[in-house]
């Protein structure tokens, strides 16, 4: 965006202000008046707990002897950028398992409100329900069933594997999904495929937006389903798509808790789910560097405004507005 | 107009629920009282007086073992029925999360008021958290006569005070599963220090790391039933184990092979002591070249749980493993016939890891008089035996030390007139000196970093240990400076 440009999304802001009538302002005090319970809220369990953890980013502190607290510094945040190795490598599995993780899921349940959104599925409605439930499941439940289902000795899809086709799959030797670090990440994003409920229902909202006769026209026209997929849905759900990408990818920068449940953040195998968040746990809670931890909560916090920037940025490349004028 | 008044109104109504929503709640005592009134009169101003609530948590050491829970709680009912004073309130935690539960309590000012039993590690991993009792000791005249002296200097710290008051001693030796050796013809290991082990061609050797190597791997066994030793051993369809170290951690693991300590002298060089090296190589080894220890791919195999782990499943031959392990919890309830036997020698020295637990009062507890109030109580001649019996640990008391093991087995175990308890005492003379648990910076921080490569090492066959040693002693290190900076 030029300065020029940038200045003109500005003027109307300042007509505004000159232009505004008595009625107007009265309505904007009352506005603000029912806002009030929210700004205190935010002012209170937001704003200040952020700037007290920037505070905190600042100081040698270690919550279990709070009067032993020193000031020093950006010292947590040199040690973060330059000198913990394990900052940037928390960050690169986040991002590793985000990149397997997130399009499988993404697509997964995509696939699936295509699936429910046609008309020729039978008891569609039961089969939503059904997809559903899973998500329904509290995580740690899910996380700890997914551990028994992924068991090597005694999981069930080893045996069913090994049934089937007669790989080693169960025992000592077999495909140890959550103990070898080439799996882990594939079974990770099993977890998540349980909880692909919600998307897929936004997505189906989105699927069931998009005007039928497009899809009329196109078959006047001869287009395949495929043809129809490509130059008609995925374009009119574009925005459902950023929507669930933004979520997402800050969702995966947060990714904590099957590893924690699983393994209480040990990183096991091989630190391959020490992930960013399981560190910054680990940090504050466990190694009781609430300072650096603090640090590390910040970092992640710009990070993820940084992501979140560059998704909105992109979106004029690829997100179609219907009502807009393009 | 109207509608004026209906926003002023509908203004003062949200008003009103912001004030009633931000307003103190009632304490729970008015209404509790205003209770009462309607069976008994009694005026809202002379409520009884309250018990002081004492929170005693337990899960840094011995305690959080299903099998204990019920005894810790008769011991608590039978605290709280002795007196009006205080209401002891016991919270246990599993071992695995009590270090974070109780972290995350004292960060939130929310500290328990005694804790315990305490090991070395939990204490050290709290450094700076815990009160000095000294100050009480003198208020309250308390005896410390009964103790050894030496055993009480343990717990002063420097530049943090006294920071426990002994309670048991936990010595450390091999524990068999008597049965295995007879199915398999062998020898039992020897029940004394200095005894010599029979290998069934009836040569005498010495009892060593290389001997119980050895005679693990004859205890070892796969489907077809060959052992370890035998051509054609199949280690992907082992059955039965020889030995492992088990419920502790790489640091108790080197210390089988003799005392030390990841950081030098100087409290912030990182180090991998030359015995704790031979350690880590022999049972990295046992793992992946010898068999004779369950690696981590055979920990979670069906045939190795049991109530006490993996030596209560009957397909462990031997562990070596410390006097808690010795209580119903473990083996109340297994299938076989068991004993105790002495630690192997490393280059001709023995050493037998020792675990002193004690209980401390953290600085954050609300009451630290009437916590120790109740310590003094858990402490006493007459109560410690309850307490200890429970934990499986020998008294510090000297006065309790005469018939313990006795009483004990009496009272645990009394069908079993045989266990060599001489061992256990003996052991104490080879007790590690530094102690395994003890201080290193970032304690949290370091304790899950040799973690991390020890469950590497134990997945993961084919690994070039030396350069995993480096990796280790760099990674430490880059802590400790972290640490010390």
């Amino acid at each position: 965006m030029s300065l020029t440009s940038m200045v003109n999304a500005l003027r109307p802001q300042k007509n505004f202000k000159t232009k505004i009538s008595s009625l107007q302002k009265k309505e904007a005090l009352w506005g603000l008046f029912f806002l009030t319970p929210w700004i205190i809220g935010f002012i209170g369990l937001y704003f200040f707990p952020m700037i007290a953890s920037f505070v905190f980013s600042l100081l040698e502190f270690n919550p279990t002897v709070p009067d032993q607290a020193a000031y020093i510094g950006f010292d947590n945040w040199r040690r973060a950028l330059f000198e913990d190795p394990e900052v940037g490598l928390s960050f690169l599995r986040t991002i590793r398992f985000s990149a397997i993780s997130l399009p499988i899921g993404l697509a997964f349940a995509l696939f699936l409100a295509v699936l429910l959104n046609s008309k020729n599925v039978l008891g569609s409605q039961l089969y939503r329900t059904l997809f559903y439930m899973p998500s329904m499941i509290p995580l740690v439940a899910t996380v700890l069933i997914w551990n028994g289902v992924l068991n090597e000795q005694t999981g069930w899809i080893n045996i069913i594997i090994q049934k089937f086709t007669g790989i080693q799959a169960v025992g000592s030797t077999g495909l140890r999904w959550l103990a070898d670090p080439q799996l882990v990440y594939l079974a990770y994003t099993m977890f998540g495929l349980w909880g692909v409920g919600p998307a897929m229902i936004i997505f189906l909202a989105g699927l069931q937006g998009v005007p039928t006769e497009l899809y009329e026209a196109a078959e006047i026209d001869g287009a395949s389903w495929f043809q129809r997929l490509g130059k008609i849905t995925l374009p009119m759900i574009t925005p459902v798509i950023l929507y669930q990408l933004i979520l997402n990818v800050i969702g995966s920068l947060q990714y904590f808790l099957a590893p924690f449940v699983l393994n209480r953040g040990t990183g096991f195998p091989e630190g391959m789910t020490r992930f960013y968040m399981v560190y910054f746990f680990k940090q504050s809670f466990t190694f009781q560097n609430m300072g650096y931890g603090a640090t590390l909560a910040w970092l992640m916090f710009i990070v993820g405004i940084i992501l979140t920037v560059i998704l909105f940025g992109t979106a004029k490349y690829w997100v179609f507005y219907a009502a807009e004028d393009k | 107009m109207r509608n004026k008044r209906i926003q002023m109104l509908f203004a003062l109504l949200v008003v009103a629920l912001l004030i009633a929503a931000c307003s103190p709640a009632k304490p729970a005592a008015t209404t509790a009282v205003q209770a009462t009134d309607e069976v008994v009169e009694v005026p809202t101003d002379a409520a009884p007086a309250e018990k002081v609530q004492v929170r005693w948590f337990v899960g840094l050491g011995a305690g959080s073992d299903e099998g204990t829970f019920a005894p810790q709680k008769a011991f608590v009912e039978e605290y709280n029925a002795s007196q009006n004073e205080i209401e002891l309130m016991l919270e246990i935690v599993d071992n695995d999360v009590a270090y974070d539960t109780l972290s995350t309590q004292i960060a939130a000012g929310n500290a328990p008021d005694i804790v315990g039993p305490i090991g070395v590690r939990g204490r050290d991993s709290f450094k700076g958290a815990w009160l000095d009792l000294a100050p009480l000791i003198a208020e309250n005249n308390y005896d410390l006569s009964d103790y050894d002296p030496a055993l009480v200097k343990f717990y002063l710290i420097q530049e943090q005070g006294q920071l426990g008051i002994p309670f048991g001693i936990f010595p450390s030796f091999i524990l068999y599963n008597q049965d295995l050796f007879e199915e398999a013809g062998l020898n039992l290991p020897p029940a004394k220090y200095g005894d010599k082990y029979v290998m069934p061609d009836g040569s005498e050797v010495e009892w060593n790391m290389d001997t119980l190597r050895d005679v693990g791997m004859m205890l070892t066994f796969d489907s077809n039933g060959k052992d370890a030793k035998t051509a054609g051993f199949d280690s992907t369809k082992i059955t039965q184990f020889g030995f492992m170290n088990q419920f502790t951690d790489p640091r108790g693991i080197g210390t089988f092979f003799g005392s030390g300590s990841l950081v030098a002298d100087d409290g912030k060089t990182a180090q991998i002591p030359d015995a704790w090296n031979a350690a880590w190589k022999w049972t990295y080894d046992g793992y992946w070249k010898d068999w004779f220890i369950p690696n981590g791919a055979y920990g979670g195999a069906d045939f190795l749980q049991g109530p006490g782990g993996p030596f209560s499943s009957g397909n462990l031959a031997m562990i070596h493993i410390h006097t808690w392990y010795v209580a119903p919890w473990a083996l109340g309830e297994v299938k076989f016939d068991w004993n105790l036997a002495a630690t192997p020698s490393y280059n001709g020295t023995v050493t037998s890891k020792m675990h002193a637990d004690t209980f401390c009062i953290p600085k954050g507890s609300k009451d630290p008089k009437s916590a120790f109030k109740v310590l003094t109580y858990m402490l006493s001649k007459e109560h410690a035996t309850s307490l200890l019996s429970i934990y499986g640990g020998m008294p510090a008391r000297l006065s309790l030390q005469g018939d313990y093991f006795a009483t004990y087995t009496e009272t645990n175990f009394p069908d079993k007139d045989d266990i060599n308890w001489d061992v256990a005492v003996a052991g104490m003379a080879f007790a590690d000196n530094p102690n395994h648990e003890s201080w290193m910076p970032s304690f949290q921080e370091t304790t899950d970093k040799y973690n991390e490569f020890w469950n590497k090492w134990s997945n993961t066959a084919g690994l070039d240990i030396d350069a995993e040693l480096e990796q280790l002693r760099a990674a430490l290190q880059t802590i400790f400076d972290a640490a010390l900076a």
